[in-house]
C-alpha cells in the first residue's frame, strides 16, 4: 500500500509520513477525543485492516464486513470519547468491532439472539481425544490458510466466539456478554467450534 | 488423581479457569505426563489459530472463503420471493384493481427502486473486473431471473452447454487490450487511497474496492468502485460510478455520478448530474451551480445555489434552492426550513403525496400538476400503439421469412429446444452488455461497442419473433410448411404473446422468457451457421 502510494506521481509525501508514523499512539487518541479528522484518520491508517479482518471473519458476506467496518469508524468519532485507557486501545477498537458485528447479526436476526442456548449445551464434554490435535502440527502458510478456510466454513455460532476469541482476543466474559450467553456456554461453544475444526482439517488432509 | 477434560484443560489455556480450579490444575500438571502433553498440544493450537487468523490475506478476505457458502439458504430465499411474486400477480390484481400496495414495491424486480437496485448491484460486479466479472454477473443475473422463472435450468445449462473456445479467447483478448487503454494516471488496487499530504497533479482514473481522496487531485477523478469517498480536494470534475459516493471535501467542477448512494456534505463548485438510488445533500453539503437527478429518494437539506431538477420518487427539501424547483415524481415534502428562490413546479400522480410545510418559503409561483395514473388499458392511444407495435413486428417477421427463409425457419425451430435456448439467451442478455462495457473501454472499440449495441436490440427485438412464430406452429399444427402458414403461425403467437405480456407482473416474467429464448435460439443459430466457416 504505502510502496504504491509511493509510485504514484506527484510530490512524494516524505516528511509528512515519516512525523505521523513517528507519533505516538496515546497522542494521536489524545488528539482524536478532541475530533481532530487528522489522527482519527490516522487511526484508520493504522486500524482499518484489523477492524476489518474482524468483522470478515464474523458476518458473512465482503459487503456486510465493509458496512460494519465504515460504521464502526463512523461511530468511533464519538464513542472515543468514552475510551479511558484502562485496557490498550486496539483491544477496545476489537471490543466495540465486536459489539458493532453483533448487532448486525443481530438485525438480520430481527432482533433476536444471535446465538441461542440449547440445553444442556453447557455440559463440559469429558475424557476427549488423548492424541495430539492435528492442529498443533500444521504451520506452513498454506496450512494456515486451509485454517483460515476451515474457520470461515463453521456455523455462525461456532464461528462468531471462536474469531472473537482468538482473533478478537475477547475474554469469555466479554464473549459471553456481547452475545448475551452464560460464561459456560461460550466456554463449550469454543471447544466444540475447535472440535469441529479439527474434524474438517483432517477430513480435507485424508 | 483422576485427569482434567479436554475442555477444562482448554479453558486453562486460554486463562479463563477459576483461580481455585486453575491452582488444583497447575498441582496435577506436575505430576501427570499425559496431561501435560494435552496442554502443549492445546497451546499450540491456539497459537496457530491466532496466526492463521491474523494472517488476513487478500485470499481469506475475497468473497470466494465466504459469501459463496450459505448457496442454498440465498437459493431458498429467492424461492420465498418467487412464490411472493407469483402469488402476488394473481392476487394482488384483484385485491387492489390492478395497482401494487406501496408495501409490495420493494419486492417489485420492475419498479424503478427495484430496477435502480438490480442496475446498481450489477454494475458494481462488472467494477470489480478480472475474469471472475463475467461469470459473477452471469451468476447475479441468472440466479435472480432464472429462479424467478424456471429455478432448475442452470443444472442443464451446465451438461448442455459449453462457452466457444473462440469467444472465450475473444474476451481475454479485450480484457488485456483494455488495460493499457488509459493513458492517464491510473491506480487500481483493492484500496485506493490519495494521502491527506498527497498532490496529483493529473487526472486520476482510480478502480478499487474502496477509493479515498484525503489529498489533492488537480486534475478530474474518475472512480470505479465500491466506496468513493472525496474527504480532500478535487480541482476539477468527479465523475464516480459506485454503489456508494460520498463527498465531505471539495470538488471544484461538476459531479457526474451513477451511485447507488451518493452523499455530499462538503462543497462542490459547479452542478450535480446523478442517477442514484438515494441522494443526499447534507446539511453542510453546499451546490455551486445546480442539481439534475434521477434518484428513488433525493433529499435537499444543504444549500443549492442554482436550482435543482429532478425526477425522483420521493423528494424531500429541507435546505434551500436559489432557483426553481422542478421535480417529477410520487412525492415531495417541503419542510419548514425550505426555501425556494424561484418557481415551484411540481409533477405528481397523487396530490395527497404532496407536502409544503407552512413556514416553507417559495419565491416565485407554484405549479402542482396531478397527472391522473390513468389505467392504460382506457387510452385509446395505447390500442393505436399496440396496433403499431403488433403491425411492425408482423412486417419484421414477413421480412425475415421472405429474405432468409432457412435462417428463419432454423431459428424458430431452436426456439424448440427449450433449456438450451433459454440459458444461452439467459447468458447473452447478461453477457452482451459486458462485453460491450469492455469493448467500449478500450475506447479505440468504443463505435464497435455501440455497432454491437445496436445487433443486441435488434436481436432483442427479434427474439419474439422466433418465439411467436414457434409458438404459432405448435397451436395449430399446419401440415404444410408454406410461407402462408408461417405467417399465419407468427400472427396466432405474436397475438398471445402481446396480449399476455399485459398481465401484471407475470407478463414481465413471460416476457423475460420470451426473450431470452428468442435471443438463445438466434445466438445458437448464428453461432451454427458460422461455424463452418470458422473450421473449414
Amino acid at each position: 500500500m504505502d510502496a504504491k502510494r509511493n509510485n504514484a506521481k506527484g510530490p512524494q509525501p516524505h516528511e509528512g509520513k515519516a512525523t505521523m508514523e513517528g507519533r505516538d499512539l496515546e497522542g494521536v487518541i489524545e488528539r482524536a477525543r478532541g475530533h481532530d479528522a487528522e489522527a482519527l484518520g490516522e487511526i484508520y491508517r493504522r486500524y482499518a485492516r484489523r477492524v476489518f479482518g474482524l468483522c470478515r471473519y464474523m458476518l458473512d458476506s465482503r459487503e456486510s464486513a465493509e458496512d460494519a467496518t465504515s460504521e464502526v469508524f463512523l461511530k468511533l468519532q464519538r464513542l472515543i470519547e468514552s475510551y479511558d485507557g484502562s485496557i490498550p486501545f486496539p483491544k477496545w477498537l476489537l471490543h466495540v468491532t465486536g459489539n458493532q458485528c453483533i448487532d448486525a447479526l443481530r438485525r438480520r436476526k430481527r432482533g433476536q439472539q444471535v446465538i441461542v442456548e440449547v440445553e444442556d449445551g453447557a455440559a463440559v464434554i469429558e475424557a476427549a481425544s488423548p492424541e495430539p490435535s492435528p492442529l498443533g502440527a500444521v504451520m506452513s502458510a498454506e496450512e494456515r490458510a486451509q485454517v483460515r478456510d476451515a474457520i470461515a466454513r463453521l456455523p455462525e455460532n461456532y464461528r462468531v466466539p471462536l474469531v472473537m476469541r482468538y482473533y478478537g482476543e475477547l475474554s469469555y466474559d466479554e464473549i459471553a456478554q456481547q452475545l448475551g450467553l452464560q460464561k459456560n456456554y461460550v466456554a463449550a461453544l469454543l471447544f466444540r467450534a475447535r472440535q469441529e475444526l479439527r474434524r474438517k482439517l483432517a477430513h480435507r488432509s485424508k | 488423581m483422576e485427569c482434567y477434560s479436554e475442555q477444562t484443560v482448554a479453558i486453562f489455556v486460554d486463562g479463563e479457569l477459576a483461580v481455585e480450579e486453575a491452582r488444583r490444575l497447575r498441582d496435577h500438571l506436575a505430576t501427570c505426563r499425559r496431561c501435560r502433553q494435552l496442554l502443549d498440544a492445546l497451546r499450540a493450537e491456539n497459537r496457530l489459530l491466532s496466526e492463521s487468523l491474523q494472517e488476513l490475506t487478500e485470499g481469506a478476505a475475497s468473497p470466494e472463503g465466504f459469501s459463496r457458502l450459505p448457496g442454498s439458504l440465498e437459493w431458498g430465499h429467492l424461492a420465498v420471493v418467487a412464490a411472493v411474486l407469483a402469488m402476488g400477480s394473481f392476487v394482488v390484481p384483484w385485491i387492489e384493481k390492478l395497482s401494487i400496495p406501496d408495501a409490495l414495491q420493494w419486492l417489485n424486480p420492475f419498479s424503478v427502486s427495484g430496477r435502480a437496485d438490480l442496475i446498481f448491484n450489477l454494475s458494481d460486479y462488472v467494477a470489480h473486473g478480472g475474469t471472475t466479472m463475467l461469470s459473477d454477473y452471469v451468476a447475479v443475473v441468472g440466479g435472480l431471473f432464472l429462479l424467478l422463472l424456471l429455478g432448475g435450468a442452470a443444472l442443464l445449462l451446465g451438461r448442455r452447454w459449453q462457452p466457444p473456445q473462440a469467444g472465450l479467447r475473444l474476451l481475454v483478448g479485450l480484457l488485456a487490450l483494455s488495460l493499457p487503454g488509459f493513458a492517464l494516471e491510473h491506480r487500481h488496487s483493492h484500496f485506493v487511497t490519495v494521502a491527506a499530504n498527497e498532490t496529483v497533479d493529473d487526472t486520476l482514473v482510480a478502480a478499487g474496492n474502496t477509493i479515498r481522496v484525503e489529498g489533492v487531485i488537480t486534475g478530474d477523478l474518475v472512480a470505479v468502485g465500491d466506496t468513493v469517498e472525496v474527504r480532500g480536494t478535487v480541482k476539477g470534475d468527479l465523475m464516480s460510478f459506485a454503489k456508494r459516493t460520498v463527498v465531505n471535501g471539495t470538488v471544484e467542477g461538476n459531479i457526474y455520478t451513477a451511485s447507488q448512494s451518493f452523499d455530499l456534505d462538503g462543497q462542490l463548485g459547479h452542478n450535480i448530474y446523478a442517477a442514484a438510488r438515494s441522494l443526499r445533500v447534507g446539511d453542510g453539503g453546499h451546490v455551486g451551480g445546480g442539481v439534475v437527478v434521477a434518484a428513488g429518494d433525493a433529499s435537499l437539506q444543504g444549500e443549492v445555489t442554482r436550482s435543482a431538477t429532478m425526477a425522483v420518487g420521493n423528494a424531500d427539501v429541507s435546505g434551500s434552492i436559489g432557483r426553481e424547483l422542478t421535480m417529477a415524481g410520487d412525492a415531495l415534502t417541503l419542510t419548514n426550513t425550505a426555501r425556494i428562490g424561484g418557481n415551484l413546479s411540481v409533477t405528481v400522480h397523487q396530490m395527497s403525496k404532496v407536502h409544503i410545510a407552512d413556514g416553507a418559503k417559495i419565491a416565485g409561483a407554484r405549479d402542482i400538476h396531478v397527472e391522473v395514473r390513468k389505467s392504460r388499458f382506457a387510452r385509446p392511444k395505447f390500442y393505436f400503439h399496440q396496433a403499431i407495435w403488433f403491425a411492425g413486428a408482423m412486417l419484421v417477421g414477413w421480412l425475415g421469412l421472405v429474405l432468409f427463409p432457412g435462417f428463419f425457419q432454423a431459428s424458430t425451430e431452436a426456439v424448440g429446444s427449450g433449456w438450451r435456448s433459454l440459458g444461452l439467451g439467459i447468458a447473452v442478455l447478461a453477457g452482451a452488455p459486458v462485453v460491450m462495457i469492455v469493448i467500449a473501454i478500450t475506447l479505440v472499440g468504443f463505435p464497435l461497442s455501440l455497432m454491437l449495441l445496436a445487433m443486441y436490440l435488434a436481436a432483442i427485438y427479434l427474439a419474439k419473433i422466433w418465439v411467436g412464430a414457434f409458438l404459432g406452429r405448435v397451436l395449430l399444427k399446419p401440415a404444410t410448411a408454406t410461407k402462408a402458414d408461417w405467417l399465419l403461425g407468427l400472427l396466432v403467437g405474436l397475438l398471445i404473446i402481446t396480449i399476455v405480456r399485459f398481465i401484471p407482473y407475470l407478463g414481465g416474467l413471460v416476457h423475460f422468457g420470451v426473450v431470452c429464448l428468442g435471443l438463445g435460439a438466434f445466438a445458437w443459430q448464428l453461432y451454427r451457421a458460422s461455424r463452418p466457416a470458422i473450421t473449414t
